[in-house]
């Protein structure tokens, strides 16, 4: 039985409150906050309170997906990656890169949030990025 | 045991503000009269303290409407007006 | 230091299979799990300037693996969650150690027993129309009713409904949480019902608080909340004869009849 307690910071917002998880063999168990962090000094709103909750979520997609026919049929990486390459590839080509718009949210981490507008400025080369607090 | 319950619940609304509204009796369905009289005293007291201060959705609509310490009250039933109609 | 062989003493022998301190780690006192196979950790023990529910931590532990042995490092207010937790069966006593220090020392002995912060002296605006978290409930009573409720409406307004009162709570173990359920106080609806998501907190805190301070602590808005319980385990004491957190005897909010009928737990495993 390992029993650890891992200090980080909250995925969610711009805030960066201290979190403590409590993981128990293995597996995030529950989130605390830190008491001695300098940002929250050990209060969280309720998305910091339940970070833990989307890491094991039975809800999680564990295979891409592909709409085939109006269905989700899953599929394996190399064939999700490919498709959606050279869908893009083609949108690009034929309508320019700024025909393609990204657009992130505040129910994804920080970190997911950076690689989408990193992938939509240098990858596809269009500056359309924005988030769902916006609209 | 119920008196105990009632009574806890009647101490920890007066000390929130709301004394007087909870009332405890024993009535048997035989008891027709008493019943009556009990019903009408108790309607009477309640007509009496007035409307409960936090009727309607929430109570933040209400809330403004209560008198606040100090005399500011003004300004922050203004503000609390204005968040009620946000949402 | 004796804390530190005494440690050491219990998981070499067994008497525990792990033990929950603090440690300094990346220049915070954090909670840490010390084991045998790595028992020279046991020298960084320290007993921390800040406090975290080790005895919830415990139960989660207990709720994986239900045969485990845990120490813990036990201030008053643990001891105190600990003796409640045992009378509605979430723990075994025989499978806890505790080491027990004292509270951490103090000036400010008058909020509460133990105090390792500086209790924020209210502001201005809220002495004004709020309530000072530093007051106690005989202060409170100074005021006539309709002040009473406009002060405490001005606190309950703030709430952003975090959960962060009862997910911190060493005593709030229920598995369906009325303040999230669809049929009573439901989720997701802000602002809050005040008062009704306090009050029910409240009751369901009469005869389980034992004044450790972490709800306080743990909301955003300052609301509070170790007043507010303080003032309903006076009613308990005063209308049931029943000091919480201190015997060994049944509590009188059992559900059905006399016996305390909360399964023990573990219910389930890690699933959640």
């Amino acid at each position: 039985m390992k029993v650890k307690f891992i200090p980080s910071i909250c995925s969610y917002c711009g805030t960066g409150c201290g979190v403590l998880f409590e993981v128990i063999d293995g597996k995030i168990n529950s989130t605390l906050p830190m008491k001695t962090h300098p940002v929250n000094e050990g209060k969280l709103c309720i998305k910091g309170w339940n970070l833990h909750e989307h890491v094991n979520s039975f809800m999680r997609l564990k295979q891409p997906l592909v709409k085939t026919f109006g269905r989700f049929i899953k599929t394996d990486w190399d064939e999700a990656i490919r498709l959606t390459a050279d869908r893009f590839r083609e949108i690009i080509e034929k309508y320019g890169p700024d025909a393609v718009g990204v657009l992130v949210s505040a129910k994804i981490t920080n970190e997911e949030n950076y690689l989408a507008q990193k992938f939509a400025r240098a990858v596809i080369g269009t500056n359309n990025v924005d988030h769902c607090a916006r609209l | 045991m119920t008196i105990k319950r009632i009574t806890f619940l009647q101490e920890l609304l007066a000390f929130m503000g709301l004394e007087g509204r909870l009332h405890l009796e024993w009535i048997s369905s035989a008891e027709a009269q008493k019943f009556v009289r009990v019903i009408t005293d108790f309607t009477e007291k309640i007509r009496m303290l007035g409307p409960n201060p936090l009727s309607g959705c929430n109570g933040i609509a209400n809330a403004a409407e209560l008198e606040t310490v100090g005399g500011f009250g003004k300004s922050q039933s203004i503000q609390q007006k204005r968040l009620a109609n946000s949402y | 230091m004796e804390m530190i062989a005494e440690v050491k003493q219990w998981l070499e022998e067994g008497t525990v299979d792990l033990f929950i301190g603090y440690k300094m780690a990346m220049g915070h006192p954090l909670p840490h799990c010390f084991v045998k196979e790595k028992i020279e950790e046991v020298d960084d023990l320290i007993i921390g300037t800040s406090r975290y529910a080790l005895e919830k931590i415990a139960t989660h532990i207990t709720a994986a693996k239900p045969d485990i042995k845990i120490g813990l490092l036990a201030r008053d207010c643990n001891q105190r969650a600990l003796a409640v937790l045992y009378i509605w069966n979430q723990l075994k006593p025989d499978q806890i150690r505790t080491v027990n220090v004292n509270c951490c020392p103090s000036n400010l002995k008058e909020h509460g027993d133990c105090s390792y912060l500086e209790p924020e002296t209210a502001g201005f605006f809220k002495q004004r129309v709020g309530v000072n978290n530093t007051h106690r409930p005989r202060d409170i009573e100074k005021y006539d009713q309709p002040e009473r409720l406009s002060r405490w409406m001005y606190e309950f307004q703030k709430c952003i409904k975090c959960y962060g009162c009862r997910n911190i709570c060493p005593v709030c173990f229920c598995q369906e949480c009325s303040l999230q359920h669809p049929e009573l106080v439901g989720t997701g609806a802000l602002p809050p019902e005040v008062p009704i998501f306090h009050l029910v907190r409240a009751v369901h805190m009469a005869g389980r608080c034992i004044d450790c301070g972490l709800c306080e602590d743990a909301c955003p808005v300052d609301i509070p909340l170790r007043l507010l319980y303080r003032k309903v385990n006076e009613i308990v004491v005063n209308v049931f004869n029943y000091e919480t957190g201190s015997g060994a005897d049944q509590p009188p909010f059992s559900i059905l009849g006399d016996q305390v009928t909360l399964e023990p737990k573990p219910l389930q495993a890690l699933e959640n």
